[in-house]
C-alpha cells in the first residue's frame, strides 16, 4: 500500500487496532488483510475456546516490526472489554453469537457483548472508529416488488422477533445499540452488512439456496441471485470501511460482483463436490408452506414454532438483486478474488471436507 | 387474574413465558434481569407489562403473586427468600438450591408464611411420566418399587451452552459445588426420589472426566457419573449420567415385585413389562407382539395429543405450572411434595461430597488394585 493511499486512512500504521472474533472465519482474514495494508500494531481478541492457531500463524508470518497481541477473554466481562480496548484507535467488532437457536443466548452474545465493548471504548477517548459487523439478515424484504435492488437504503426488519431466527433478531438489536451509542456519545461508527460469506472454513450450503432439514435437500432459491461474498473480499471491505475517511455513520452492504443464481450454484456444487438429490420447490409453494406453517403455529399455540414463516421467506427466498455500488464508490473497494476463483477455492475445501468425513 | 413475574431472562425463561401464556387466568406483570438489556429483549418478545433490573423494584411496582425464578442456581436461594419475604409464591427452576440445608430453609420459610413453593422438575409432568405415575399409584408394580434405573444423558458438542462452559474458566456453572452435574442431573435424580421415602439412605457415587473432555484440556468438569442408591436394604436405584454413551438416553425404569415399566422421555413412550413369563417357546413370540402393540399404542396416544394441540416440547412444564397455580388458587396439594424436593437435594449433596473427596485425592491413590 502506497503512502498516498495510506494518507486517506484515519489512523497511522502504528496506531493500535483491536479485532474481536479474530480467530474466526472472517476475523483471521481481516487480521491478515490489515497486516497486508501495512498496519503494525494489532490486538486480536479471542475466546478461550477459539482455535487461536489461525491467529498464531499470522503472528508467525508478520513482517518485521509488526506486533500482534493475542488476548483471550470474554466480551461479557467488562474487565476483559476494558483491557481489550485500552489505547485502541479502531475497533473491528466481529465477535458474535452465531449458530444460536435461542433468542436470549444470541442476544447475550451479540448485543450485551457489543454494549460492553462500546462502553469500554468510551473510557480512553482515543477511539477513531468502531466497525460494527452486521448482516444481510437484518433487512426486511416485504412490501417491495420482486427483483428490486436490495441496497443500504432498504428498511431493517421492524419485528425481528417474529422472523423465527435468533441470529437475525440479535443482529437487528446489535445495530440498534451501535446506532444509539453513536448518537448519544458521538462514537464514530460504521456498519458493514455482508451477504453470504463463503470460502474455506464455511462449507455448508447457505439456507438461501435451500435446506436439508427434512432429510432431503429442498431447493428453494431457484433463479434467485445469491448474495455471495468471498471471505477475503469481505475482510478487505471491512478493513477499508474502518480505515477510510468519511464513513462515520454509514452502512455498507458487502456482496461480490455478479453473484450466481441459486440454481447455477447448486449445479456447480453437485458437479464439483458431491452428487445428491434435491427437489426444487417453486416460490409460490414455499410461500404457501410458510404461510400455513405460521397459521398452524398460531392455532396450536406454538406446538410447532414458526421456524418457517413469510418474513423469513421474504428475506431469504424472494427474488432480489443486490448492489455493491456504495462500497465501491465511497470506500474504493473492489473484489480482488473473482467469483470463479472463489468458488474453486471453496469447492476444494468442500471436497476435502467430504473426503475427511 | 393471577399476577406472575419472572426473574432471570435467559433461555429457560422463554419456556416459562411460552407456557404461562398458554394458561388461562394469569398474566405476566413483570420480568427482571440484573442485565437491563436482557430484561428489555424479553419484554419486547413477550406480552409482559413491565421490565426491571432490580428485583425489589419488580416486587414493589409489579406486585406479583407468583415469582418464577429462572436465574443461575447459585442465586436461587437469595432470590427465593426475598420473594417469600415479600409474600410471593415461588416456582424455582431446577436445581432448587445448592444444598439440602438451603432447600429446607426455603420450604420452612414458605410454610411459616403460608406460601407455596415448588421446584422446576417439569420432566415428571410430561404425558408419559404422568401415565407412569398413575400406573404405579394404581398398584401395577405389585407394591413399592424394588429397583429403579434412571438415565439422564447429555450430548456435548452440539450446544452453545457446553461450548461456553468449556471455554470459560469463570463460567457460573464452574462455581457450583457440583459444577455441570449440579445444573443437569436433578431431573434424573428427582425421578428416583419420587419413589423413595428417604429413610436410611445410602448413596455411592463414582464420577470422572471422560477421555473426550480430557482431550479438550478439561480436567475440572465431571461428565460421567454412576450412582447406586439404597434405601433400608429394600429399594435400590442406579443413576447414570453420561456425556459419551449413545444413545444419549433420558429413560427411567422401575421394577416392582410383579411388573415393571420403562419410560422413555425422548420418545414420550411408556412400556409395561410383564412380570410373569410365558411357558416354553411362547416367551419368545408373545412378548415381541405385545411390545409392538404397546409401541403402536404409544404412537396413537402421541398422535392424538399432537392433534389436540397438547404435545408441546415443554408440555410437562405447562402441567407443572398449572398444578402449582391450582395449589395456590384452589388449595390443591403441592404438585411436588416438599419431601421429594428435599430428598433430591440430599441425594445430590451426597453425590457431590463423594465426588469432591475423590477429586481431592492424588490421582495415583485413586487407582485400585485389581480384584
Amino acid at each position: 500500500m502506497g503512502q498516498t493511499e495510506r494518507d486517506a486512512f484515519i489512523i497511522g500504521s502504528d496506531d493500535l487496532i483491536l479485532v474481536t472474533g479474530a480467530a474466526g472465519f472472517i476475523g483471521s482474514r481481516l487480521v491478515s488483510c490489515l497486516l497486508d495494508l501495512g498496519f503494525l500494531n494489532l490486538r486480536c481478541f479471542v475466546r478461550p475456546s477459539s482455535e487461536v492457531t489461525r491467529v498464531e500463524a499470522l503472528a508467525g508470518r508478520r513482517r518485521e516490526g509488526a506486533r500482534i497481541e493475542v488476548v483471550e477473554g470474554n466480551l461479557l466481562s467488562r474487565e476483559d472489554c476494558n483491557a481489550a480496548t485500552k489505547g485502541v484507535a479502531v475497533v473491528y467488532h466481529l465477535a458474535a453469537g452465531r449458530g444460536e437457536k435461542s433468542y436470549p443466548d444470541a442476544f447475550l452474545n451479540s448485543v450485551v457483548t457489543t454494549r460492553n465493548l462500546l462502553e469500554a471504548s468510551l473510557r480512553d477517548q482515543c477511539l477513531r472508529k468502531f466497525v460494527n459487523l452486521s448482516s444481510f439478515a437484518v433487512y426486511t424484504n416485504t412490501k417491495k416488488p420482486r427483483w428490486r435492488v436490495l441496497d443500504e437504503s432498504c428498511p431493517v426488519e421492524k419485528h425481528p422477533e417474529l422472523r423465527g431466527d435468533a441470529y437475525s433478531f440479535a443482529k437487528v438489536k446489535q445495530d440498534e445499540i451501535v446506532a444509539e451509542y453513536a448518537r448519544k456519545f458521538g462514537i464514530p461508527c460504521v456498519t458493514l452488512r455482508p451477504g453470504h460469506v463463503y470460502g474455506p472454513g464455511n462449507e455448508p450450503i447457505t439456507g438461501r439456496v435451500g435446506i436439508g432439514t427434512f432429510g432431503l435437500f429442498l431447493h428453494l432459491g431457484g433463479s434467485n441471485a445469491i448474495p455471495f461474498t468471498y471471505v477475503d473480499n469481505c475482510a478487505e471491505a471491512i478493513a477499508l470501511a474502518g480505515l477510510t475517511k468519511g464513513t462515520d455513520g454509514e452502512v455498507f452492504n458487502v456482496v461480490d460482483d455478479d453473484p450466481p443464481s441459486s440454481r447455477n450454484f447448486l449445479r456447480l456444487y453437485k458437479q464439483q463436490v458431491r452428487r445428491f438429490t434435491s427437489i426444487y420447490v417453486p416460490h409460490f409453494l414455499s410461500y404457501t408452506v410458510c404461510y400455513l406453517w405460521e397459521q398452524y403455529s398460531r392455532w396450536s399455540n406454538g406446538q410447532l414454532p414458526p421456524a418457517f414463516n413469510r418474513l423469513r421467506w421474504h428475506a431469504n427466498w424472494k427474488k432480489t438483486r443486490y448492489s455493491n455500488e456504495k462500497l465501491k464508490t465511497r470506500v474504493g473497494w473492489m473484489p480482488k478474488v473473482s467469483m470463479a476463483e472463489g468458488f474453486n477455492r471453496y469447492f476444494e475445501a468442500c471436497r476435502k471436507g467430504v473426503r475427511d468425513a | 387474574m393471577l399476577k406472575v413475574a419472572i426473574v432471570g431472562c435467559g433461555k429457560i425463561a422463554d419456556d416459562h413465558a411460552a407456557q404461562i401464556q398458554r394458561i388461562e387466568g394469569c398474566e405476566i406483570v413483570g420480568v427482571c434481569d440484573r442485565e437491563p438489556l436482557m430484561a428489555q429483549q424479553f419484554y419486547e418478545r413477550f406480552p409482559v407489562k413491565q421490565h426491571f433490573s432490580d428485583l425489589r423494584d419488580l416486587l414493589c411496582d409489579a406486585k406479583p403473586a407468583v415469582v418464577h425464578i429462572t436465574t443461575p442456581p447459585d442465586s436461587h436461594f437469595d432470590i427465593a427468600r426475598l420473594c417469600l419475604d415479600w409474600g410471593c409464591h415461588v416456582y424455582v427452576e431446577k436445581p432448587f438450591t445448592l444444598c439440602e440445608d438451603d432447600a429446607r430453609t426455603l420450604i420452612a420459610l414458605a410454610a411459616e408464611k403460608g406460601l407455596k413453593i415448588t421446584a422446576g422438575h417439569d420432566d415428571q409432568f410430561r404425558h408419559a411420566a404422568r401415565r407412569m405415575r398413575a400406573l404405579v399409584q394404581g398398584g401395577f408394580l405389585g407394591g413399592g418399587p424394588v429397583h429403579m434405573e434412571s438415565y439422564y444423558c447429555y450430548e456435548f458438542g452440539q450446544t452453545a451452552y457446553v461450548r461456553a462452559i468449556l471455554a470459560d474458566k469463570r463460567h457460573w456453572v464452574r462455581r457450583l459445588p457440583g459444577k455441570l452435574l449440579q445444573n443437569i442431573i436433578s431431573h434424573g435424580i428427582a425421578r428416583i426420589a419420587e419413589f423413595l421415602s428417604g429413610d436410611s439412605l445410602e448413596v455411592v457415587a463414582y464420577g470422572f472426566t471422560s477421555p473426550a473432555l480430557k482431550r479438550m484440556g478439561e480436567s475440572e468438569i465431571i461428565d460421567e457419573l454412576r450412582v447406586i442408591i439404597c434405601e433400608q436394604e429394600r429399594t435400590t436405584a442406579y443413576f447414570t449420567f453420561s456425556s459419551q454413551m449413545r444413545p444419549a438416553l433420558h429413560q427411567f425404569r422401575i421394577y416392582g415385585e410383579k411388573n415393571g415399566l420403562i419410560l422413555d422421555q425422548d420418545q414420550e413412550t411408556l412400556i409395561k413389562l410383564r412380570g410373569k413369563r410365558y411357558v416354553s417357546y411362547a416367551e419368545k413370540f408373545i412378548p415381541p407382539v405385545s411390545f409392538a402393540r404397546q409401541y403402536l399404542g404409544n404412537l396413537a396416544t402421541n398422535g392424538r395429543s399432537f392433534l389436540a394441540r397438547d404435545f408441546h416440547m415443554k408440555s410437562g412444564m405447562k402441567c407443572l405450572i398449572e398444578s402449582f397455580y391450582r395449589s395456590i388458587l384452589e388449595g390443591d396439594p403441592d404438585p411436588i411434595p416438599h419431601s421429594q424436593i428435599l430428598l433430591t437435594a440430599r441425594i445430590m449433596d451426597a453425590i457431590f461430597v463423594q465426588l469432591d473427596a475423590r477429586q481431592q485425592q492424588p490421582v495415583e491413590s485413586r487407582v485400585q488394585a485389581p480384584v
